[in-house]
C-alpha cells in the first residue's frame, strides 16, 4: 500500500483527503498542519506520496516543496490547489511537483490522479 | 452533534466545528485592524488564508452561498495584498468583512440545527465587489502587472545542444486530452513541456501561450493539446512518459516524418529559453516567525463533550466505589495492616483521576470574554459611544458547563452598561469623565469560586428610583431607610422589573436581568450588585467550581446524616449550656469571641427527632456563606468524607437548606447541606 502524507493547515481539507484515499488503497501514515511540519514528519515518516497545500501559514507549500525534494530528490509530491494560482503551481512543477489537484476535489478526481503515482 | 445523540457525519462535523473557529479568528483580527485603523501584512495573510479555507470547504460540501462570498472576500484581500498601497476605507471594509462573518455564523448556526443553508448572500457579494472596484480605480496606475517578467518566457523549447546529438531522432506528434472538470488545463500541459524538455531536442505546440494567457485552456478542453516534438527516446518509452500524466483522458501518440503545417509554421520563429524558476516574493518570511492560532493547536484534540461528561460521571461513581471497598462494614474491627496501605495507594490514584479529569473539562474564560469585543464594537458604534472594553484575568479556567451558561447573562450585562450605564460623550465631559467609557470584565478564582466581574464607570444605580419603582410593584417589605444597597439593588433582578422609561433595540423590557439570574442560579451562582451614584457599577457573579465531587464534613442529627461542605466550615466546638442565649423572640445565639453568632439547630430545621436537645449534649459547627455566619447544632460529627454530589432526584422538590445528596461508603443516604439556603432562613 502506499504511504502518504497529507498537509493542509485545514482540518476539514485533511479529513476529505484522507478519507478518499484510504477508501482507495492508500495509508496515510501522517498529517502536517503547514510546510514546516511537513518537512519534519516527511524526515520521520519518509512516506512514498507527498501532498501539499499550497496556502498555509508558516510555511506554504512551494517552499516546503523545494525543501523536501532539496531532501530527496525523488519524492512524489502533488500539489493541492485553488483557481486562480496559476503562477504558484506552474513553478511548483518547476520546483519538481509530479502533478497537482484543483479544489475542491471529489472521489473520482482523487482516485484518477493518485493511481497514476 | 445534535442533541438526540445521533451524530452528524464526522466531514460535516469538523467543517462546522473549524468554520465556527474560523470565524471567531476572523472576527478577533478584524475588530482590532479596525479599532486601530491599521491592517499589516499578517492581518491580510490570515484573512486571506481565511477565507481561502472557508471558499474550498464549503465547496467541497457544497455550501455554495457561502463558497462565493468567501471567494469574493479573499479575492478583495487577495488584492489589498498584492497592492501594499492601495488606500483602505477601513470602516467599510471591516462593516463589510463582519457582515459576510455574521452571515457565514448563520448559515453554519442553520446547518447545525439541521436546517438548510439557504441564505443568500448576493447583497455582501454587491457589496463586495463594489468596494473592490473602488479600490481598483483608486489604484489605478500602482497596479502590478506580474505577467511583464513572464513575456521573455518560452513557447518553443530548442535544445541547446541540438547538433552535437549523434543520436538518431524522430519526430513525434502527440496530441493529449484531459480529464473533464480536472482544471487548470493550461498548467498541466506546462507540465508536459517541463517534463518533455529533458529528453526533446526540439518541441512545438498548439496552443502557443500555456503560461500568460487562461484562454489556452478552453482551447485545450476543445482540441487537445497538441505537441510536435523530436528526440531519440525509443517510441515505448516516449508512449510511457505520456501515459504517465496525472489526469489524462487520451493520448494519440504518431510517428511522424514531418511536423503538420501548424507546427511547421511555429518552427519559424525564434528560439528563447525556458523560464527559470523565479525567486519567490519573501512574503512569507515574516510568517515564519508568527505562529498563528491555528499553528498552536497542534497539540490539542478536540473531544465531544458528551465524552467528558461520561468520564466525569464514570470517576464520580469510582470515588464511591472506592469508599464502599475501603470502608466496607465488613472490615470493621480487623486488623489490616497490608489492606489499609493498599486502599491509601488506591486514595491517592483516585484522587489524582479525579483532579485530572475535573481539570480537563477547565476551560479559560478568555473566548467568552473576547467575544464581547464584538457586541461593545457593534453597540458603541449605534449608540455613538466611545467604549474601551478591559479584559482582566482572562486565562481563569472554568468548568465548560459554566462558559454555556455564563455567555448570554454577560452580553446582556455588557449591554445595559453600554445602553444605560454608560453616559453620553458631552454628559460624561460634563462630569469630568474622560470621553471614552470604560467596561471592564474581570475573572479569578477565590477558594473553591469563580467570580466574573462586570464593572463601567458610569453613571451607576439610581437607588430611589429603583426603590420607588419596585414599591410601585408591590415588591418592597421594608421602608427605603432599612435597605441596604445591596438589597435595594438586587430588586432589579426580579422578573418584570425595569426602571427604563423607554425600551431601547438592546434592553429596557425589564425581561434581562431576571433572566440573567436564572441563568446564573441554574449553575449554582449568586449575583451582587454594586453602585455608586456618578461613578458606575459593578456586578459581581460568583458561581462555584464543579460541585461533582467536594470535601465534606459528615454529622449525624438523629439517624439521618448529613454532610456540611469543608469550605463552608470555620470550626467545631462542644458548647456550654449557659453559652447560649436567646433573644426577646426566643432566637438562639451564641457569643464566640465576643461576637454573637445565630444558632440553626438541624433537627429543628428538618424535623428529625433525635435524643441529643439540650446544647452541652451536641456539638456547634460554625458555618459561613460571603455574607452571614451561624452556628449549626448537630448531634455529633463523624468524620471527614470526601463527597461525590448527586442532585437531587426530579420527584423531589427543591429543599431549601439542601444542595444536593451522595451515598457513603456504608451505603447509607446523606444529605449535602446548602450552607446559604439554611443562613437564609
Amino acid at each position: 500500500m502506499k504511504r502518504v502524507l497529507i498537509t493542509d493547515d485545514a482540518a476539514f481539507m485533511r479529513l476529505s483527503l484522507k478519507t478518499m484515499l484510504e477508501r482507495n488503497g492508500f495509508e496515510i501514515v501522517g498529517e502536517a498542519e503547514n510546510g514546516a511540519i511537513a518537512i519534519e514528519k516527511y524526515k520521520l515518516l519518509k512516506p512514498d506520496i507527498v501532498t501539499l497545500d499550497i496556502t498555509m501559514p508558516v510555511m506554504d507549500g512551494l517552499e516546503a516543496l523545494k525543501q523536501i525534494k532539496a531532501f530527496d530528490k525523488s519524492v512524489k509530491v502533488v500539489m493541492i490547489s485553488a483557481m486562480g494560482q496559476e503562477k504558484i503551481v506552474r513553478e511548483s512543477v518547476i520546483s519538481g511537483a509530479l502533478g497537482f489537484i484543483i479544489k475542491p476535489f471529489n472521489e473520482e478526481t482523487i482516485v484518477k490522479a493518485f493511481n497514476k503515482l | 452533534m445534535s442533541e438526540d445523540g445521533i451524530s452528524r457525519e464526522p466531514m460535516l462535523e469538523v467543517y462546522l466545528f473549524e468554520a465556527t473557529q474560523l470565524m471567531e479568528q476572523l472576527e478577533e483580527i478584524s475588530i482590532e485592524c479596525e479599532k486601530n485603523k491599521k491592517i499589516g501584512t499578517e492581518a491580510i495573510n490570515e484573512i486571506f488564508r481565511v477565507m481561502h479555507t472557508i471558499k474550498s470547504s464549503s465547496a467541497m460540501m457544497m455550501f455554495n452561498n457561502i463558497t462565493v462570498l468567501a471567494h469574493s472576500l479573499e479575492d478583495l484581500f487577495y488584492f489589498i495584498r498584492e497592492n501594499k498601497a492601495v488606500t483602505i476605507d477601513f470602516e467599510n471594509l471591516f462593516d463589510l468583512v463582519l457582515s459576510g462573518i455574521d452571515f457565514i455564523k448563520g448559515e453554519v448556526s442553520k446547518i447545525e440545527n439541521d436546517g438548510e443553508a439557504d441564505g443568500s448572500s448576493e447583497t455582501l457579494m454587491l457589496k463586495s465587489s463594489s468596494l473592490l472596484q473602488n479600490m481598483k480605480e483608486a489604484n489605478g496606475a500602482v497596479i502590478k502587472n506580474e505577467s511583464i517578467q513572464q513575456k521573455e518566457d518560452t513557447q518553443f523549447y530548442i535544445s541547446s545542444y541540438e547538433n552535437s546529438s549523434k543520436e538518431v531522432k524522430q519526430k513525434y506528434l502527440a496530441r493529449i486530452f484531459y480529464e473533464d472538470g480536472c482544471e487548470m488545463e493550461n498548467v498541466r500541459a506546462f507540465t508536459v513541456v517541463h517534463n518533455l524538455k529533458d529528453i526533446v531536442s526540439e518541441m512545438y505546440h498548439i496552443p502557443e501561450d500555456i503560461i500568460e494567457s487562461n484562454d489556452s485552456v478552453e482551447a485545450i478542453r476543445k482540441n487537445g493539446f497538441l505537441i510536435g516534438f523530436s528526440t531519440s527516446l525509443a517510441k515505448e518509452k516516449v508512449e510511457e512518459e505520456l501515459n504517465g500524466i496525472i489526469f489524462l483522458r487520451e493520448l494519440e501518440l504518431l510517428q511522424v516524418e514531418e511536423y503538420p503545417p501548424e507546427i511547421k509554421a511555429l518552427k519559424v520563429k525564434k528560439e528563447i529559453v525556458l523560464e527559470e524558476p523565479t525567486e519567490q516574493e519573501e512574503t512569507n518570511k515574516e510568517e515564519v516567525e508568527h505562529i498563528t492560532k491555528s499553528g498552536k493547536q497542534q497539540s490539542i484534540i478536540s473531544v465531544n463533550i458528551s465524552k467528558l461528561d461520561m468520564l466525569l460521571d464514570l470517576v464520580g461513581e469510582i470515588v464511591i466505589s472506592e469508599a464502599m471497598v475501603t470502608k466496607n462494614p465488613d472490615l470493621e474491627g480487623l486488623q489490616l495492616d497490608n489492606f489499609n496501605k493498599a486502599s491509601r495507594q488506591l486514595r491517592k490514584l483516585t484522587n489524582e483521576l479525579q483532579d485530572i479529569v475535573m481539570s480537563i473539562r477547565m476551560v479559560p474564560i478568555s473566548m467568552t470574554f473576547h467575544k464581547m469585543n464584538r457586541i461593545v464594537r457593534d453597540m458603541s458604534k449605534k449608540l455613538n459611544k466611545e467604549v474601551e472594553l478591559e479584559i482582566i484575568g482572562e486565562e481563569t479556567e472554568v468548568d465548560k458547563n459554566i462558559i454555556d451558561h455564563i455567555s448570554d447573562p454577560l452580553m446582556h450585562l455588557v449591554r445595559n452598561s453600554l445602553d444605560h450605564g454608560l453616559e453620553e460623550k458631552e454628559e460624561r465631559i460634563a462630569c469630568g469623565k474622560p470621553e471614552m467609557g470604560k467596561i471592564t470584565l474581570e475573572a479569578k478564582n477565590a477558594g473553591s469560586d469563580v467570580f466574573i466581574i462586570v464593572r463601567d464607570d458610569g453613571r451607576g444605580l439610581d437607588r430611589r428610583r429603583i426603590y420607588e419603582k419596585a414599591k410601585l410593584q408591590g415588591l418592597v417589605t421594608k421602608p427605603e431607610e432599612e435597605l441596604t444597597d445591596k438589597e435595594i439593588f438586587s430588586y432589579i433582578l426580579l422578573p418584570g422589573f425595569s426602571t427604563n422609561e423607554s425600551v431601547t433595540e438592546y434592553s429596557g423590557r425589564g425581561v434581562g436581568m431576571d433572566v440573567v439570574k436564572k441563568n446564573i442560579d441554574s449553575i449554582g451562582g449568586t449575583i451582587s450588585i454594586e453602585s455608586v451614584t456618578g461613578k458606575g457599577s459593578k456586578i459581581s457573579i460568583k458561581i462555584p467550581l464543579t460541585l461533582a465531587i467536594i470535601d465534606g464534613l459528615e454529622v449525624a442529627v438523629g439517624i439521618s446524616k448529613y454532610t456540611i461542605p469543608i469550605t463552608t466550615i470555620r470550626e467545631s466546638f462542644k458548647p456550654k449550656e449557659n453559652e447560649v442565649i436567646a433573644d426577646a423572640e426566643g432566637n438562639e445565639m451564641i457569643m464566640i469571641r465576643g461576637e454573637a453568632y445565630p444558632i440553626y439547630r438541624l433537627h429543628r430545621i428538618f424535623n428529625i427527632s433525635t435524643k441529643v436537645t439540650s446544647s452541652n449534649e451536641g456539638i456547634m459547627v460554625m458555618v459561613e456563606d460571603n455574607t452571614k455566619a451561624a452556628c449549626l447544632f448537630i448531634d455529633s460529627l463523624i468524620g471527614e468524607q470526601q463527597v461525590v454530589v448527586k442532585a437531587l432526584p426530579n420527584y423531589i422538590k427543591k429543599a431549601k437548606g439542601i444542595a444536593g445528596c451522595t451515598i457513603l461508603g456504608d451505603g447509607n443516604i446523606s444529605l449535602i447541606l446548602d450552607v446559604s439556603g439554611i443562613l437564609d432562613r
